[in-house]
Formats: C-alpha cells, structure tokens, sequence
C-alpha cells in the first residue's frame, strides 16, 4: 500500500543474556523480547501500542528508530528497508524518524542551556544556516511547544517536567521529522501536565501531518490519541484494531483484564465477571517453553474450561474478528 | 470507644532547607484534616504538593533534616491521647520578616531527642508504613519471613520466636502469598514487584497498628498488579476495621479505597470532604482544581469524544519556594470570577465548611 | 548541637542568580583560594628560574654564612650546610618536577581518556580488556616499577614521569568510564544518536567537553601533587636529580646528614616546601570537586 509510511512485519528481537565469566564457557539464555510482530502505520496516523512493563513495546521502538539491531523481520519506511543499516547507511532516516523518550533528562545534556540544546539540533539538521537564521529556528521552535523565549538560558535542572518534556520535543521538531516514536511520553509528567503534553502532540500532528508511534501502558490514554491500538503480551500482539473498537468491544480476555484493572475508571467493557479475582497475581516469565498461547496460564477463559484445549498446545494466530478487528485467541470473547 | 478522629492534624507547617537554593522549602503550609477511626483518608496532590511530606511529618520522620515541624498531631486511639509534636517548637529559634523566613536556629540534637521520646510507642506499634519501593523497605540479606517475625516480636506481647513464625506465617498467607512456608525463607530479591509489595503490607500488618499509612503503594506496579495491591488492601481493611491514610497522585487508586478525600495543591488542603462527593464530576460543589484535575485524566469517562482533545489545566506545578500572597491555584485558574479576581490574588483563602462537611478552600465558595 | 539555617534573599526567584562563589561552602573556597595561591607561587617561580631572575645561583657559596637561619643578611630563607642560598635552592628545585610533572599529567589525560572513551562508550571486549589492565597497574607497587626503569633504562626523569603517566591512566579511564556509564543511564547519549550527532560530536562535545572537563582538571591537579612526591622520594633515594642540581628530594637528603648536629633547616624547608605545596594542589582539587561537581552527601 501506498499510503503506509511504515511497516513493520514478522519483526522479531531476541536478547542473548550469558551466564558465567567466559566468553566461550557460558551458557546462554534466549530471552523473545519482541517475538514476531506486524503492524503498518498509514501516514498522519497514530498507532498506539499498549502492554505492561516487559511485553516489547519499547524494544520494538527502539528497533525502529534503528537504536537496536534486529533478530529477524523486516521494517519498511516510505517503501524502504531500514531493519540492521549500520549508522552510516540509517543517516539518511534519521531526519525522517525521530523519538521521543521515556525518561525526562533524556535529549537534555544536563551542563547545556536550553538554547544551545535546541540549537544544536538545528545546525544538525541544517549545517547551512546562518546564525541569524539559526536563532530565528530556535525561537520558532520554542514557539511551537508553548515555552518562553526567557527560558533560552535555563538549564535542564531549572525546569519542572512537562517544560523538559517540551524541550525534547523541541529538539526532536528540530529535525522536521515525518515519523516520531513518541515511547511513554507523559508517564514521568504529572497529571495536570500529562493534559497539556498530550494536547500539544495531538495540535502538531495536526499541524505538521506527523505519523505518531504512541507506547503508553495507559490504556485510556492511548484510545484517546490513537487511530489504531495493538496490545501486546509477551513480545506478541495479541489485539490489534481500530481504538474504539478495541476500547468498546475487547475481543481478548487479556485487554478485557487491563480494561478492567483501571482503577476508578468504568468496568463495564471488561469481563462479565470480576476479572480482577481471576486473573492471576504471577506476571510473566519468558522461560516458559509452552508451545500453546503465552496468555494461557493467567488467562481467566482458560482456567474456566476444566478439559485441557488447544490454549496450551498451539499457539493462536492474530486473525481478523472483523472489521479489521484483528485479535489473536482460540477463544476470543464476543462482547 | 470514643468517637474522636483517630488523627486529628492541625494547622501542620513543615519546612526544609534546602541548601543548593539557600532559601526555606514551604512543603506543608498550614494544613489541618483529620482520619475517623476505621475509616480511610485519601491524599491526593501532584508532584510538590507536599503529600509525602504530610505523612512524614506525622511519623516524625522529619527530625534529621534541617526541617521544622510546627502544628498540632492528635493521636487518639482511646488509650493513649497525645499531640505527636508536642513540645518541639522550644528547640526551634525563628526569625521571620514580613511573612518570609529569613533565619532558623535549631537544636538539632535536642530535636531528636524529644522526637524520638514523643513517637516511642506510636511509630511501628501503632502506626505502620507502606512505602512506595517494597524492596528498599526490607533488609537483603534476611529472609522476608524472619523480618516479619521480628516486627512481630519487636511491637506485640508475643515473645516466643516460634509463635512470632507462626504469627508470621498467618500474615504472610493473609496476604494471600501462595505457599507461605515457601516464601517465609524467601530474600527479599527472590520477590516480584507484586509479592514484595504483598510481603510489605504483611510487614506493616505484623505490629497489628491501629492506622495503617500507604504511600503510594502501587506506583510502578502494572496496572493488573495494582488493581490486585488494591482489591488487597481493601480486604483487610474491611476485615481488620483498620484506619489507613493513602497517598497518591493516582486518583484512581484514591477512589478505589477511600472513604474521605484530602486534595492537596502547594502544600495546602484545597478540598476536604467524603471520596463519594469530591471525586465525583456530577458533583457540582467542587474546588476549580479538583475540577479540572478531575476533567484532565483520560479514562474517567470524561474525554471530549471525537474532539479528542483533553481538558488540560494552563501553567505548571507550583513551586514551593516562592512565597504565593492569595490562593495557591490563582494563577492556574480558569473559574475566576472578576468579583473575586482582586480576592484570589491577594488573600488565601480559608478551608470553610459548605455543608455536610464537604470543605473548601475558594473565594468562590464564601 | 545547633545548628543555622540562613536565606540571603528575600526574594527567593533569584536563587540562581546566586553567584558560583556565594552558593559553595565557605571551608571549600578556602582551599580553593590556598590553592590556587600555591599554583600560581610555583608558576611564577618556576618562570624565575627559567629567566634566572634570582638572587644567587644554585652554586654561589657563602663561606661565612652555613647553615644560616632564615633572614640572615641577604639570604631570607638562610643558607645550606654549604652556604648556598635556600630560596634559590628552592626556586630552582621545582625546574626537576614542573615539567617532567605536565608530562606525567598529559600522559595520564591522554591515554586514559582515550581508554575511557573506549571502554565507556563502546563497552564490549574493550571494557573488559580495559578494566584487567586497571587491576594490574592497581596491584602493582608503583615505586618498584620505578625502580625498574630506572635499572633499565638511565634514572631519566622524563622517561620516569612517562611510566608515571601511564601507570596513573587506568585510573583516570576508569573515572571516566564512570561517568559516561552514569550518561548513559541518564539516556541522553541515546537520545543524541537518535538526533543524527555524529559520534565525534557526542563524544568529545557531549561527553568530554561539557562533562568531563572538571573531573580531568581535578585529575590534573591530583597529578600534579604526585609528580612532586615521586620525584622527591626518588631523589631522595639518589635515583631522581642528582647533586649539585638542586632538587627539594636531595636537598631533604643532603641535609639531613646535619640533622643530628642540632642544623635542621637544610631538610626541614624543602620538606615544609613540598608539605605546602602537595597539600595545596590536593586542597585545589578537592575543593574544586565539590564547588563544581556538587559535594557528595551521604
């Protein structure tokens, strides 16, 4: 398809951890961090991806952004492979494909002022300009992300979080990308700047036309910037689907169970019983060498059927529900 | 049984200095609020708001820094009634100009002393903590089962180790830890994120207190496991009627346990009242801030649908080292009516009762 | 015990206005200040020497004037057991460890900068080839390797000051290394990849410049300290200057032969001169460490 700027299909990333001192000697562990996942993203979308600490979803950013070598797979931007390019071969991406990171500091070299820390993403971006024209940028960019034109000679420490957060992004905007990986971007904030952030990325995607990558484990969070959302568990997307059908009709037990853990919030589109007394208190363990669904053992549908089924022999496939509703379960849940 | 508050809080100022700034940390700037026995207090605030602090001050974990305390901590269980800071302003020399600190002599030694004396027999006998991080909370090197054994041995009548064990594992499977006699020889290392937080509630359950204090005990949890620490900690309050204080920033977690609700915002109380009325949006009676924070989070079913845009609220967190003259939100809010514009801006204004013991702090409300 | 809590400002917005100075602790500028004083007396002297702006020279001898006290006649701080004047001894005596001392120092930043970087920010094989040769030099006596060189090669101190430097670079790329693992957890690094910065740029804009610059002052100043030391106690052993060319490590020598005749000031002034001096660069560093890196509280 034309209109997709990114693909990404049968991506996997398998960390090698060894034990033991020598490099020869040790024994080796194979951890799926990310196990053969697919998804497209359509130009001036967002896709939101949604899971728990340790299900892949920053690994697969990472990879994308080219941080990380892949296992196997391919990702596909603007029709090009940019899947293991070593950082000579990724440069000309690296305008394009832009991230923002998790963690505050991040992109903030804590002895630069906020003007240079800009700045300097400009000159990468453009070596040509002239220091008029630099300076112009900065202001220009500062401007986009609501920050003050007096805080140009703050540093880093001198900021609360959600105006960090706007420098990065400053910074990231510098590069006048087409695509951003934005990785947990308000977690560190709090509430009333999340508000504020959000709002900001929902105007410049509007404004610029950027195709977002959203990671988030704030379920509601990602229904409401996303176009599409894709669950995932394990390294697997298990749920995958435009967001109001994802939010409104959860067709796996394991979105139905996240839907239904959100304290405070509705619980009506979850499980018809308490899923919180059946889902299991264990997380995850990637050791498990069940050839059946990863979910199955905190899986409240397949504790309720007593007879062994196929859960723990084959592993489901994400298959369409339809309405491009994609959802990967022998026993999806009809809501 | 009487029927005072369990802990009354009046007027409670804490502050720091803090050294890097050279100037006084106003972290609680004159809060008063009381927690009902049995019941549960919800404290919510952002980052700054001086919730944590708060709760610190009233265990008097406050003592070591360069910090002072003053205000009134009533703790009443029945038998014992005593002011928690009794007495520990006469260490304290201040010096104030026009409203600001400018100077602070403090006896650090004589401080501790007498803090140490006033929370002996309250902090761990009678009031326990959960803290944010569980494994900070235990030793490494000691298998969980004996650290609970000991809190048992240190704060009950029992003396014999082997009931301790026993007493030990009744906690352990309380919490619903799946095989207790497993876990007692467990290191605390040993544990998930989840089961270490469980180990800890067993921990501070082992002294049998009368007020249980969480601080923000789910943050970095996933949302499963918190939902689990949650539907926990109400089990056991229902089952062992106990009082607990829980600090968040998470309105959600606050909603799902507790029975009165503390907003707070630049070390201030903006809004007191039951968690029914305050955490409620149909509830029209409400502080601007409570409004807004509550119309700011995705997910409780008040996103602009299809707009797709959130109620974000202007500004940023307040900073406790300037000294705000008027309403600590002032400058943040978007309910300003011009006839209390000049108020707001130059007059705190009181936390005043507007009925039911729903309590206030807004010009727009007196 | 009391204690004093104090804020300059009224108007707290402006803390970080607040200069450099006023913000550090007292006891820290101090040193800083002594240290300094003490840096800039051994530049000035030392560029005396070079120009032979001196009173005497390092042979004059004062028949009549051995082991004179300080201000006797023109001599202020006296003469030796041959009556040669001590501030030009002294003066002198630093042209054996100033530069032989810039080169340990450059030897030791350099390289161990170099296998920082390596080790730090490529990490792999290097960092762990790098982290042996730290326990190596680390387990090895210093003055003993020394004594090596000095065995096999002329007791040169260029060549000593050389092995000096090299051996102090483990340690100087260990600090480093350090501090680019503590960048790395802060993810900037990451994120300046992501940015397209071009290695050179991150590493010796982000990481050295901005970063690094204090700790390798520091690690200068430290050197420094330690060059004077080597090379007194060397020569002081006979392996380092040797007589007549003064240096405050034979001169200790020399004079304590006359220590027991009741003549204590030939040893006692080189060796306050090397007290002063050790102490003031040790003072520069650590006072610089905390003014500029923020002390470390417990």
């Amino acid at each position: 398809m034309a209109d997709n700027i990114l693909e990404v299909s049968d991506l996997k990333k398998h960390f090698v951890v060894r034990k033991g001192i020598f490099p020869g000697m040790s024994e080796k562990q194979n951890i799926p961090a990310v196990d053969g996942i697919s998804f497209s993203i359509k130009k001036g979308e967002t896709l939101g991806l949604v899971g728990e600490s340790g299900c892949g979803k920053t690994t697969t950013g990472k990879a994308i952004m080219g941080l990380n070598d892949i296992t196997s797979g391919a990702i596909t931007f603007n029709g090009n492979q940019i899947a293991n390019l070593t950082a000579k071969e990724f440069k000309p991406y690296r305008k394009d494909i832009q991230m923002i990171f998790q963690d505050l500091d991040a992109a903030l070299n804590p002895k630069m002022q906020i003007g240079d820390l800009i700045k300097e993403a400009v000159v990468v971006h453009d070596p040509g300009l002239s220091k008029e024209e630099i300076q112009q940028k900065v202001l220009k960019l500062l401007d986009l992300v609501n920050l003050k034109k007096s805080q140009i000679s703050n540093y880093p420490t001198e900021l609360s979080g959600g105006e960090k957060r706007r420098v990065g992004l400053a910074r990231t905007l510098a590069m006048e990308p087409k695509f951003i990986v934005a990785d947990e971007p308000t977690s560190a904030l709090d509430v009333s700047i999340q508000a504020q952030v959000v709002n900001l990325l929902l105007d410049l995607q509007q404004k610029l036309d950027l195709t977002f990558l959203f990671i988030s484990h704030d379920l509601p969070l990602v229904e409401l910037v996303s176009h599409n959302v894709g669950v995932m568990y394990l390294g697997k997307i298990v749920e995958m689907g435009p967001s109001a059908k994802v939010a409104k009709q959860p067709r796996h037990p394991y979105t139905a169970i996240l839907w239904s853990s959100i304290v405070g919030g509705d619980t009506s589109r979850g499980l018809k019983e308490d899923a919180r007394s059946t889902a299991d208190w264990q997380v995850y363990d990637h050791s498990s060498t069940s050839r059946g669904c990863k979910f199955a053992p905190r899986c409240p549908v397949f504790a309720a059927k007593a007879e062994p089924s196929e859960c723990s022999s084959v592993m489901p496939v994400l298959s369409d529900a339809g309405d491009g509703h994609l959802v990967a379960c022998h026993f999806p849940l009809n809501n | 049984m009487s029927t005072n508050p369990l802990i009354k809080i009046e007027d409670l100022h804490t502050f720091f200095y803090s050294k890097a700034k050279q100037a006084f940390i106003r972290a609680v700037d004159g809060i008063s609020m009381e927690v009902p026995r049995g019941k549960t207090l919800g404290i919510v605030g952002e980052s700054g708001s001086g919730k944590s602090i708060t709760m610190m001050s009233v265990l008097g974990l406050i003592s070591a820094g360069p910090g002072v305390i003053r205000g009134k901590v009533i703790y009443d269980n029945g038998r014992i009634k005593k002011n928690l800071l009794q007495g520990l302003d006469d260490f304290v020399d201040l010096q104030e100009h026009d409203g600001t600190i400018m100077q602070v002599d403090k006896d650090l030694y004589g401080w501790q002393q007498h803090s140490e004396q006033l929370m002996k027999n309250i902090r761990g006998n009678e009031i326990s903590i959960i803290f944010q991080n569980p494994k900070a909370a235990f030793n490494p090197f000691t298998v969980i089962g004996e650290q609970i054994a000991e809190m048992v041995l240190l704060h009950t009548r029992i003396n014999d180790p082997v009931a301790a064990k026993a007493k030990a594992l009744y906690w352990l499977e309380r919490v619903k830890m799946d095989a207790p006699e497993v876990r007692y020889y467990n290191y605390p290392g040993a544990l998930s994120g989840g089961m270490a937080q469980r180990a800890m509630v067993a921990m501070a359950l082992a002294s049998e207190p009368a007020l249980l204090i969480a601080d923000e005990p789910t943050t970095g949890l996933d949302a499963t496991i918190q939902a689990k620490v949650l539907q926990l900690l109400a089990e056991i309050k229902a089952d062992l009627g106990i009082t607990i204080m829980i600090i968040s920033h998470d309105i959600g977690v606050i909603s799902s346990l507790s029975d009165y609700v503390a907003v707070m915002y630049g070390g201030t109380v903006l809004e007191y009242g039951s968690a029914k009325d305050v955490l409620s949006t149909a509830y029209e009676k409400k502080h601007p801030y409570a409004k807004a924070l509550l119309a700011s989070i995705p997910g409780l079913e008040n996103i602009e649908k299809n707009g797709a845009r959130l109620k974000a609220i202007k500004g940023e967190v307040l900073d406790t080292i300037r000294v705000v003259e008027g309403c600590k939100f002032a400058s943040r809010c978007d309910c300003m009516t011009d006839s209390v514009k000049h108020k707001c801006n130059t007059q705190q204004p009181p936390l005043e009762d507007i009925g039911g013991g729903h309590k206030i702090r807004c010009w727009l409300y007196q | 015990m009391k204690i004093k809590y104090i804020q300059h400002t009224k108007d707290v917005s402006q803390y970080s206005e607040l200069s450099l100075l006023k913000r550090s602790d007292k006891t820290d500028v101090v040193f800083v200040g002594y240290g300094l004083f003490i840096l800039s007396m051994v530049l000035i002297s030392y560029l005396l020497g070079v120009l032979g702006w001196l009173p005497f020279t390092a042979d004059d001898m004062d028949m009549d004037l051995m082991m004179a006290l300080p201000g006797t006649g023109s001599h202020i701080l006296g003469t030796d057991f041959l009556g040669r004047d001590m501030l030009t001894r002294l003066i002198l005596g630093i042209q054996a460890y100033f530069l032989p001392g810039l080169l340990a120092i450059v030897v030791a930043l350099g390289l161990g900068t170099f296998m920082g970087v390596l080790s730090g920010y490529r990490g792999g094989y290097a960092e762990t080839v790098i982290t042996y040769i730290n326990n190596v030099t680390d387990s090895l006596p210093r003055l003993v390797l020394i004594l090596l060189v000095v065995a096999a090669f002329k007791p040169d101190i260029y060549i000593i000051m050389f092995v000096v430097g090299l051996t102090n670079a483990p340690a100087v790329a260990s600090l480093v290394k350090d501090k680019i693992t503590f960048l790395k957890q802060k993810n900037f690094l990451e994120a300046s990849v992501a940015l397209g910065l071009s290695t050179r740029t991150i590493i010796f804009k982000h990481i050295l410049w901005y970063n690094c610059r204090t700790l390798l002052i520091i690690q200068a100043t430290l050197g420094m300290a330690e060059a004077i030391l080597i090379e007194t106690s060397l020569s002081y052993l006979g392996f380092g200057v040797q007589e007549p060319t003064p240096s405050w490590g034979n001169m200790i020598q020399a004079g304590a032969n006359y220590m027991m005749r009741g003549d204590f000031w030939p040893s006692t002034a080189p060796a306050l001169a090397i007290l002063l001096t050790v102490l003031g660069f040790h003072l520069l560093g650590d006072g610089l460490n905390n003014i500029l890196e923020g002390k470390r509280r417990k």
